[in-house]
């Protein structure tokens, strides 16, 4: 009602001159009314104050009461105004169906990709472990040349009692278990050794039981086991009552003491713990090379992570005085628990996340387009609603209001979309990528989405309204005003804001140019084998059971010579690992006849025991002398064969095949090694995108050890052959579980999963992009063509070709696109760094990449140019020039 | 002792305040003087505590205040009463008169 006459609020000054005046206005009626009586003028005024009462009292009530309603009367002016300009502007959007389901469901696919990849980089990297103080946890690596960062027994003694920064040490250890309950098949678990001291320093609370307790991890305490939650419900249907009975794990009984609950992962996706129990040789001086030991440590409260950084190195350097053999060119680092878990994957997550950011501003682009053009259109109504008195801030507002309601109706169908997008983002994430399974749109997505629908409401809001706003009145209002100078400014900041878009996307494109073409790289890489046709599976022998060389031995002959016997079986071996399994050992070796060097000199090579099918199985050719026999066993001459890579780089001027090698494990008392007899192709063992590495291969049957893998060559589909794979370990062994078990192809697929997963998302995100450019570009130079009209409907009178008009609207798409194009691949070359480091056999400012997707951009421009140069080809003339 | 002036009860002068205005729109001074003839004196009443009660009762949303021209053509601030202010009247116009007859009731000699 107020708002109706468009009274202004009452300033605080006004309020007071106000209550002066009404009070001043009753004590000089009351006074007159006095005088008129008789009274002197005094007398009046002394008695017309007498009567009021605390006028000072009265006055300060008045003016605060006054002050409130004011302030209340303001808000519920601008609830007004607001709901009146929601109303209005719901009423609009309706009005416009097309406009508003185009704005939205742009918006909605930004603000969803958003949502889903915020929610992944928020429960992978953001999202605290959930560990008490994850802070102060730190993980302690010790970097060596070739001896990955594990550390040892008695570095852990030292680290304990040369340390004031930490307030305590835990290390772990994987652990592969093999359950067995009965009327269940085997399991393989994955678990981790630890030090009684393990929980306490995660500071977890076991869900039922106890957890270690000190001294439970050494030689002569019981054994006990710590499970997990989600191991616990899976296969003890969650009976607290577990707790206290035994279990029977790798062939020991073994008391279940308490159940941890579930996110305890930590390390390796354990799902049981066991106490790792020192033997008084672990802990001597002597195993100091021998690196094998996980560190965590826990930095005490108030402790600078710094502090505990340089504590760390400076009791390395105390160490290295006291051990330099040992402890030469190693280096301890304490990195963060969170930082150490998730650190290699900040990059490749960052950068997704940047694209997705990227598609949300070429969402915001297009919206802010379509504003301006309909902003355009509706130049007349802002003009008679300023004409009727609406303030140009209050038109802002509405504008405002208008992108406001947009961004928030893109924000809620965004997370609709975000929620889909997730589980399959979730179904496609590699299973190595740590914490993304449980990763989940939560209140923090929640709440960073309504954030940023919030910027980007204001974002494409304002600048449209702001240029609306600043639309001439008088212009506007002249019927058929063509070409004012606000339409050539929005028409100039359409055009900019399509050629931004086009060089957002070309950086988009490009970024996942490179990744897919690194990811074609990898997939023509020769891996040395031939992954066609191989079933490969996995089985632990338990060392209590299987105790002596012949028990191992019997197993192992009897699995590879009834799997060959199977049906559609070409050929089958077993072997310490097969290549790409994650399985692998690296021992440091000697050649006989060489001058003897220090041992910490000594040089080191990946090992594998394979029994002598290995190499027809896995397809890798023989390149010189023979191949493991059936002869080559126990008791035999020992013998060995190495790739091409070993012989390269240790032997590199003399024959290989005679020289005795010796490495560095002694089994049953006899140190193992060989006469090489034999040279191989090289195999990428450990993944796809490295070289293959020196390689060292012993028979199976001279060195047998209790990890085994087994490979079978079929000539029908290979996963044919797993059920029947299986039935052979049960019926050798029915307390053996078997794992891994996957077709080389699949070993093949699954080694390069984060690549494809990485590529595959860039690629969506960049195909969404284009599309999205391609939209902006169609939709502002449609509209420069229906703007022009009139001109060339001049030009077709003047004699102009209807192909000369297509391709002048054309080339004006092109010329759009050229800068923006230019500008994105300048910007590529620079961002291009960000992707270095996950490309194979790609360079960051790839030629092909580049050229390519400027190609791409020209013929999509061109395409979407050509709609709107059609239309301006077929434009009448008489039609254009008779007006509008 | 009859003749003292007998204090106003809390929260009476709205009441008051509310009852002048049914009369229609008037500026406080009106209200003041309406108030005093029709009580001959035997209530004490301020102008003070009639003007915070005038604001009080807009907050309240019982009247609306506007500014006009007084009889002798000054400006002044004139409350009239919303239809929220006559309902309210109407209710403590109606207490009042139970807690009247109520307190009479007992005077009354049996």
């Amino acid at each position: 009602m107020r708002r109706f006459f468009n009274l202004p609020w009452r300033t605080r000054q006004q309020i007071r001159a106000d209550v002066d005046d009404e009070l001043s206005f009753h004590l000089d009626m009351r006074i007159d009314a006095l005088v008129a009586t008789g009274l002197s003028p005094d007398q009046a005024r002394a008695q017309a104050i007498r009567e009021f009462g605390d006028i000072d009292d009265a006055r300060r009530y008045i003016r605060a009461v006054d002050h409130d309603i004011e302030a209340a009367r303001r808000r519920s002016d601008y609830m007004n105004d607001l709901r009146s300009d929601v109303i209005y502007a719901v009423r609009k959007l309706r009005g416009s169906p097309m406009f508003t389901l185009t704005a939205v469901l742009t918006l909605a696919l930004g603000i969803g990709a958003n949502t889903a990849i915020f929610s992944v980089v928020n429960g992978v990297l953001l999202k605290p472990l959930p560990f008490p103080q994850q802070d102060n946890l730190v993980r302690i690596q010790f970097r060596q040349q070739g001896h990955g960062d594990a550390s040892t027994p008695p570095d852990l003694a030292d680290f304990r009692t040369r340390s004031r920064a930490f307030e305590g040490f835990a290390h772990y250890e994987g652990l592969t278990a093999n359950l067995v309950r009965e009327h269940a098949e085997p399991e393989r678990i994955a678990g981790g050794q630890v030090s009684a001291n393990w929980f306490s320093l995660l500071r977890v609370r076991p869900l039922h039981g106890r957890f270690f307790a000190e001294g439970e991890d050494t030689p002569s305490a019981p054994r006990v086991v710590v499970l997990s939650e989600a191991l616990w419900r899976r296969d003890f249907a969650a009976d607290p009552a577990i707790v206290g009975k035994q279990l029977q794990i790798n062939a020991q009984l073994v008391t279940v003491v308490g159940i941890a609950p579930d996110g305890q992962g930590y390390p390796m996706r354990a799902e049981l713990w066991t106490p790792l129990r020192f033997t008084t040789r672990d802990l001597g001086d002597a195993t100091r090379g021998a690196r094998w030991l996980g560190l965590l440590g826990r930095v005490k409260e108030g402790v600078p992570f710094e502090t505990a950084r340089a504590e760390v190195e400076q009791i390395e350097k105390q160490m290295e005085g006291l051990f330099p053999e040992q402890f030469r060119e190693r280096r301890a680092q304490a990195i963060r628990l969170q930082t150490a878990i998730v650190g290699d994957l900040q990059r490749p997550l960052y950068v997704i996340m940047a694209a997705v950011a990227v598609v949300l501003l070429i969402a915001c682009a297009n919206v802010a387009n379509l504003m301006l053009i309909r902003a355009t259109a509706r130049e007349s109504e802002m003009a008679i609603r300023t004409a009727l008195g609406a303030g140009r801030s209050r038109l802002v507002r509405q504008l405002i209001t208008e992108s406001m309601i947009l961004s928030a109706v893109g924000a809620v169908v965004g997370v609709a979309f975000a929620k889909w997008g997730m589980s399959l983002l979730i179904a496609m994430a590699p299973d190595d990528l740590p914490r993304v399974k449980t990763a989940a749109i939560d209140a923090t997505a929640l709440v960073v989405t309504a954030g940023a629908a919030l910027i980007i409401g204001l974002l494409f809001g304002v600048f449209p309204a702001m240029q609306t706003a600043a639309g001439d009145l008088a212009n506007a209002l002249r019927a058929g005003a063509r070409g004012t100078r606000t339409r050539r400014q929005t028409n100039r900041t359409k055009r900019l804001i399509v050629a931004a878009e086009v060089a957002l996307a070309v950086t988009l494109l490009t970024g996942a140019g490179l990744l897919i073409r690194s990811f074609r790289e990898l997939m023509t890489v020769d891996p040395g084998f031939q992954p066609d046709h191989i079933m490969t599976m996995r089985v632990l022998l338990p060392e209590k059971t299987y105790d002596t060389v012949t028990k191992i031995t019997a197993f192992s002959r009897q699995l590879e010579a009834r799997a060959l016997a199977l049906p559609g079986v070409r050929a089958a071996a077993l072997g310490s690992a097969v290549p790409l399994d994650g399985t692998s050992f690296w021992l440091t070796f000697t050649v006989r006849g060489r001058a003897p060097v220090r041992k910490s000199d000594e040089p080191s090579s990946s090992i594998r025991l394979i029994t002598p099918g290995y190499f027809t199985v896995l397809g890798t050719p023989l390149l010189r002398g023979r191949a493991f026999a059936a002869d080559d066993r126990a008791g035999a001459p020992r013998v060995a064969i190495v790739n091409q890579t070993f012989a390269k780089k240790f032997m590199p001027n003399e024959d290989p095949i005679g020289r005795y090698v010796d490495i560095g494990w002694t089994q049953d008392g006899v140190r193992q090694g060989g006469q090489i007899v034999g040279i191989v192709g090289d195999m990428r063992d450990d993944e796809l995108q490295s070289d293959a590495e020196p390689t060292f291969y012993l028979p199976f049957d001279q060195t047998p050890t209790e990890g085994i893998a087994i490979a079978i060559r079929t000539a029908t589909p290979p996963a044919s052959v797993a059920t029947a794979l299986r039935g052979i370990v049960r019926d050798l062994d029915p307390t053996l579980p078997v794992y891994q078990i996957h077709t080389m192809e699949e070993q093949v697929a699954a080694s390069v999963s984060r690549q494809r997963f990485y590529a595959t998302l860039l690629g969506v995100f960049a195909s969404v992009a284009l599309v999205l450019a391609a939209v902006g570009l169609y939709g502002v130079i449609a509209y420069a063509v229906s703007q022009r009209t009139h001109e060339l409907g001049v030009r077709v009178a003047l004699g102009a070709t209807g192909d000369r008009i297509s391709r002048m609207v054309i080339a004006e798409g092109v010329i759009l696109t050229a800068i923006g194009v230019l500008v994105g691949l300048a910007a590529s070359l620079e961002g291009g760094r960000l992707i270095t480091k996950l490309l194979y056999n790609v360079k960051a400012s790839d030629p092909v990449t580049f050229v390519g997707v400027a190609l791409l951009l020209g013929v999509v421009a061109a395409c979407a140019s050509y709609i709107p140069a059609r239309r301006a080809a077929r434009v009448d003339p008489l039609v254009a020039m008779r007006g509008d | 002792m009859a003749s003292e002036p007998m204090v106003l009860l809390q929260g009476t002068l709205d009441v008051l305040v509310l009852r002048a205005l049914r009369l229609g729109s008037m500026h406080g001074y009106a209200v003041s003087r309406w108030i005093r003839e029709r009580t001959d004196g035997v209530l004490e009443i301020e102008d003070a505590p009639l003007y915070k009660a005038l604001h009080r009762l807009e907050q309240a949303g019982h009247v609306a205040a506007e500014w006009g021209f007084s009889e002798n053509n000054r400006r002044a601030r004139f409350y009239r009463l919303t239809p929220d202010g006559r309902r309210q009247l109407k209710d403590e116009e109606a207490a009042w008169r139970r807690y009247a007859a109520a307190v009479f009731k007992v005077l009354e000699p049996a």
